[in-house]
């Protein structure tokens, strides 16, 4: 026989069953899990790969460009030449600290001359009148005009028009400045005070910037081509050799970073989960759909097809699902990562670049892989089947079908798990994972059942015949089981981890978070400044002392940090960016300060000065993890040392650190270790001496205070009362970093209802794929007389029974889960959750019961004869 | 020409080993109609399943139209089947999500012979079997004579020279398990097909050329039917 005609025959009759299956249904759940598949990856993949473009431009509006080069005086003219040689935005910024002067009045205000171009990201507001809303403008002060911020204008009775002095020049009033995007960014001199804003040509005639002055320069630059920006930071860090870094908003903020940090780990988790779970729903479909085609394939044996051909056959049936699975799915991703954009947009207010191919490649992948993995070893089963089933119904095969299918799900997983998130170590940490979990579970839920037997038989008949069932099948349950666990525990988790993850960002930036930071207080200040505020109603936040201090030996020895730790690169707090900005600034001063920089980043530095305290209570959000905390009955030379800055130094509980301050060397014996967190927008600090340590050294004191809106006018107060004191508004910080949260809490909602669906599916597949036997068992106890309503309740009694057996198996996978996934990669402190050891069994049931009768309805309601005269 | 030579088949079960059909040797010339009849359990399907290569023999030989079953795999055997060998069985055996014309053109494509001409024979063969207006139904809308006489059809498809029906009637009354046989053996005639009927209806048996008696898996007996060889 011709080949081509014989191929042309094979799609023909491939063609013909497939058809005739879908119209049968049989096809159906196989086709959606499949579709499903795609949907939530392309979905994902589009929705990541746009929203990580979105919430990066979003966070670069904190910059006011997408990289940043800080440095103390004028950057090399060659960054800035590459730059533009290389198609970039370029616009540069000068802080410093001056007086303002009006003809009646004047104010220390944080200076900040803008080139043309300034802001690259974002937009400047404002109005024509203090304390009004404004408008945004994409452009700072032409040359002539200062704009400055609303508080300045009462203070210094001045009104849009007038004049105003900055060192040697006169500059026109030309607006008020209600907001700047970079406006949380930068030192000390770009906060300390009202903001004043010129233009940079009209630095030159101000005079004020001489040589020693604390000036901080800042080149911004952009560019849409996301990895053009990240060759230019490479170029910089090559040319320059660490002197010089380009920064993006990660390296920027702490809060940021961490944000987009576990979103991206969260949406990678949920992407998982979802083409998991959908890949469960297949590998059922795909069984059931192989079960019921062994007598097709025995016919198809006797009728002389070779076991090459039935492959042949079954692929390509696979193929033709396959191939229209993909088509729907990137339709449907495409749509639903759209949906998600659009209820996003409001918020974003960017325009996003169109996605590229990659999303809907990966998708079609995912649908190849998922169907090699799940899908096909049990159909290249079938060919397995002995002809002879034909004569003797009992006859199948049992030599291939019953283990490769799982070595191929599983070596499917593991391959999806590793392309996804690139990351061998986390890969084998998960399969490790899942795979004692599963063992575990296989175990639990056999005992399970097993132990049901006995339980039952007192009780009534549906009751009984419930548990006979239950027993009879106890094979075929402990899968069932596993798969209702693995689905309603990959629900619990991810929504759980969502609930935490959107709780510990809330409690990150609660409402009274402090936006206002006070520094430079000297100790005969704190009095009057407490008073101050009582008087105003204002509540006050403790005041730390402040010391800058140097770790000079460990135990004697020189300290010897560990190497790798060193690596990062940027470094410093925002404060501590200012290279010019001496010590007085501090770890803590910076609000995001220490926290502005990555793990490693934050290393760079530690040997040099630190801002150092002393106190006898515990600040908030530290928690002392060896060691103890001295309390009210504190003796002084001891000292309580952030646990990873201990690492660093490889320190240990009762090693004596001595300490260089002000000229003087003090020594300490460490009484604990603390960790702490960074990202709270609170005063933090690597070091805490008890009281009466290094009390003597001079110290400067450091406080945080929130003040609303309506209060902001008392600052004015404040600092006419205390010129001396150095204040930093971070308002415009925190609301940005707010911003970015809530976006980022919407996409994992959306994430969520995804994975939520794929395990819609699964619970559907994994009932249905039971449906087969218990409609031929139904109809011949119902021709044996059992009434429906019997027959309805056993159903119900077994359904319930599985779901509860498997909601409590869940919910200890579920918390074992999270405990690893919070400890080890969200980086979040593990609680118990108490009301889902309720909640988990209580649904699994409920679920489970549902879904079970519901689809078994028909097994009842289907005349026992119909079911019974379905041949074959 | 089916032969056979010291045909034994034994399985082994919980209780040791089971000899189903022990020392079976057997001659079928082409165009020779041969029933096979026993008791249940005597092991005519399993003699049936062997002959046309559906299992594989524990020891002895067959020959099925000129090859060697034992010296060829199950792919080879398969071919054979595609080429030489129909099957008519007593639960029809019919795919269910195909309609009649369908399953009948199934043999006719996998073969590779597609196209307009499987259509136009499978309809004339459902003609033939006196189902040309029931062509578009699916199994579950037919009644047990009618799918077997689907399966008849379908057994004469791909004019295989050599026919096996195990129990073609085991499932339906009398009259129609007649009417049944009536065309199979017509259809038979007209192809000049070798055909080997398994039955316990003796009357049946006798319309045949030859009966071959099983009995607890081997051969207790031989007679030509005085009244086929008049026919
Ligand atoms: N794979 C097997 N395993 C165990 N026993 C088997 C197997 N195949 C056949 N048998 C047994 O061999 C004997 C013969 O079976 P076979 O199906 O050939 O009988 P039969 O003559 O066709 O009977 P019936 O008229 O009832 O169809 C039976 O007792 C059967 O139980
Ligand atoms: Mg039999």
């Amino acid at each position: 026989m011709p080949e081509a005609s014989s191929l042309h025959s094979l799609f023909t009759v491939a063609w013909r069953l497939m058809w005739r299956d879908w119209r049968g249904g049989e096809l159906r759940l196989l086709f959606f899990a499949l579709v499903l598949a795609v949907t939530s990856v392309t979905g994902i993949a589009l929705f990541t790969d746009r929203l990580e473009r979105a919430l990066l431009l979003e966070s670069a509006n904190m910059l006011a460009a997408d990289r940043v080069l800080h440095s103390p005086e004028p950057p090399p003219a060659e960054i800035n030449a590459e730059a533009v040689r290389r198609g970039f935005r370029t616009a540069s910024t000068l802080s410093f600290t001056s007086m303002a002067f009006s003809d009646t009045g004047n104010m220390l205000v944080a200076a900040k001359a803008v080139s043309d171009a300034y802001p690259l990201r974002g937009e400047v507001i404002t109005t024509m009148e203090p304390f009004t809303r404004g408008a945004p403008v994409g452009h700072g002060p032409p040359p002539g005009e200062v704009w400055l911020e609303s508080r300045v204008l009462p203070a210094l009775d001045l009104a849009v028009g007038d004049r105003v002095f900055v060192g040697e020049t006169e500059l026109t009033l030309g607006a008020v400045i209600i907001a700047e995007p970079d406006r949380g960014q930068g030192g000390i001199v770009d906060n300390a005070g009202p903001r004043l804003m010129l233009h940079m040509d009209d630095v030159a005639a101000t005079n004020v910037i001489q040589l020693g002055s604390r000036v901080s320069y800042r080149s911004l630059f952009s560019h849409d081509d996301f990895d053009r920006l990240d060759e230019f930071e490479q170029w910089v860090r090559d040319r320059f050799e660490g002197n010089y870094y380009i920064r993006d908003v990660r390296e920027e903020s702490e809060e940021v970073a961490e944000a987009l940090d576990r979103a991206e780990g969260y949406l990678l988790l949920g992407s998982l989960f979802a083409v998991l779970l959908a890949g469960l729903a297949i590998a059922l479909g795909a069984r059931r759909y192989s079960e019921r085609h062994y007598d097709y394939v025995a016919i198809l044996k006797t009728l002389g097809c070779t076991s090459r051909r039935i492959s042949s056959i079954y692929l390509l049936i696979q193929l033709q699902l396959a191939a229209m699975a993909v088509l729907l799915g990137s339709g449907l991703g495409y749509l639903v990562h759209e949906g998600i954009l659009r209820a996003l947009r409001a918020s974003l207010q960017v325009d996003l670049p169109p996605p590229g191919a990659q999303p809907y490649l990966v998708g079609a992948m995912t649908a190849f892989v998922c169907l090699l993995a799940f899908a096909l070893p049990p159909l290249l089963a079938l060919r397995e089947t002995p002809p002879l089933r034909v004569l003797r119904k009992d006859l199948t095969q049992t030599r291939f079908s019953d283990r490769i299918p799982y070595a191929f799900g599983i070596a499917g997983s593991i391959f999806l798990i590793l392309w996804y998130s690139q990351d061998l170590v986390l890969t084998s940490l998960l399969v490790l994972g899942v795979a004692g979990t599963g063992l575990l579970l296989s175990l639990v839920s056999l005992l399970f059942l097993a132990s049901s037997g006995s339980a039952g038989m007192k009780a009534g008949n549906a009751w009984k015949l419930a548990m006979t069932a239950v027993r009879r099948r106890r094979r075929q349950n402990v899968l069932q089981v596993m798969v209702f666990a693995v689905t309603i525990m990959s629900l619990l988790i991810l929504g759980l981890l969502r609930t935490d993850l959107i709780a510990d960002w809330q409690a990150q930036l609660p409402e009274d978070t402090p936006n206002l930071f006070m520094m430079n207080v000297t100790g005969a200040q704190v009095q009057d400044i407490e008073a101050f505020f009582a008087e105003n109603e204002v509540d006050a936040n403790a005041f730390y002392p402040l010391v800058s201090a140097r770790v000079r030996t460990v135990n004697g020895a020189d300290p010897e940090p560990a190497e790798e730790a060193l690596d990062g690169e940027g470094g410093g707090s925002l404060l501590e960016n200012n290279q010019l900005e001496p010590a007085d600034t501090a770890d803590a001063a910076a609000g995001s300060g220490e926290s502005a920089d990555g793990e490693g980043r934050r290393v760079r530095g530690r040997l040099s000065r630190r801002q150092v305290t002393w106190s006898n209570e515990l600040p908030p959000d530290n928690r002392i993890t060896l060691g103890e905390w001295w309390g009210d009955a504190s003796r002084p030379g001891f000292v309580s040392i952030d646990e990873e800055y201990a690492d660093w130094l490889d320190l240990e509980i009762g090693d004596i650190l001595e300490f260089e301050i002000n000229q003087q060397f003090v020594s300490a014996e460490i009484a604990s270790f603390r960790s702490v967190r960074w990202d709270n927008m609170q005063p933090n600090f690597f070091i805490i001496f008890s009281p009466g340590t290094i009390d003597h050294l001079g110290a400067t004191f450091l406080s945080t205070v929130r003040l609303e809106t309506g209060q902001k006018l008392l600052l004015n107060d404040l600092i006419r009362q205390f010129p001396t004191i150095v204040v930093v508004e971070i308002d415009a910080l925190i609301e940005q970093i707010q911003t970015i949260i809530s976006q980022v809490t919407s996409a994992l909602e959306l994430i969520f209802a995804l994975v939520l669906v794929a395990g819609a599916l699964v619970l559907l597949a994994c009932v249905s794929a039971s449906l087969d036997e218990r409609f031929h068992e139904n109809a011949i106890l119902r021709t044996l007389g059992a009434g429906r309503k019997l027959i309805l309740s056993s159903l119900l009694i077994e359904f319930s029974f599985i779901g509860a057996v498997a909601g409590v198996i869940a919910t200890l996978g579920a918390e074992g889960g999270l405990f690893y996934l919070q400890e080890q990669v969200f980086e979040q402190e593990f609680q118990l959750h108490y009301w889902v050891w309720l909640a988990g069994p209580a649904l699994g049931t409920a679920i489970i019961a549902a879904l079970g009768i519901n689809s078994t309805r028909k097994v009842v309601h289907t005349s026992p004869l119909t079911v019974l005269r379905r041949v074959i | 020409m089916i032969r056979t030579s010291g045909l034994t088949k034994r399985v082994s079960t919980s209780e040791g080993e089971l000899t189903i059909l022990e020392d079976v040797d057997l001659h079928i010339e082409n165009g020779e109609r041969v029933a096979i009849v026993g008791a249940s359990g005597s092991g005519k399907s399993t003699l049936l399943g062997l002959m046309a290569g559906l299992d594989t023999a524990t020891s002895g030989e067959i020959w099925l139209h000129g090859r060697q079953l034992s010296a060829m795999d199950e792919e080879q055997r398969a071919l054979l089947r595609a080429q030489a060998v129909g099957f008519v069985f007593q639960t029809f055996q019919l795919l269910p999500s195909l309609t009649a014309l369908e399953n009948v053109m199934l043999p006719i494509e996998l073969k590779g012979d597609a196209g307009a001409g499987a259509g136009e024979k499978a309809r004339g063969l459902l003609d033939r079997v006196g189902l040309a207006d029931r062509w578009h139904h699916y199994p579950n809308q037919l009644s047990g004579g009618e799918q077997q006489r689907v399966a008849i059809a379908r057994a004469f498809a791909t004019n295989a020279p050599i026919l096996f029906a195990d129990e073609p009637t085991g499932n339906l009354d009398t009259a129609t398990g007649g009417k049944v046989i009536d065309i199979l053996f017509e259809l038979n005639r007209e192809f000049d097909t070798t055909l080997v009927l398994v039955t316990h209806d003796e009357r049946l048996a006798h319309q045949c050329d030859r009966m071959i008696k099983l009995a607890a898996g081997r051969i207790a007996g031989e007679e030509s039917s005085v009244e086929a060889v008049h026919a």
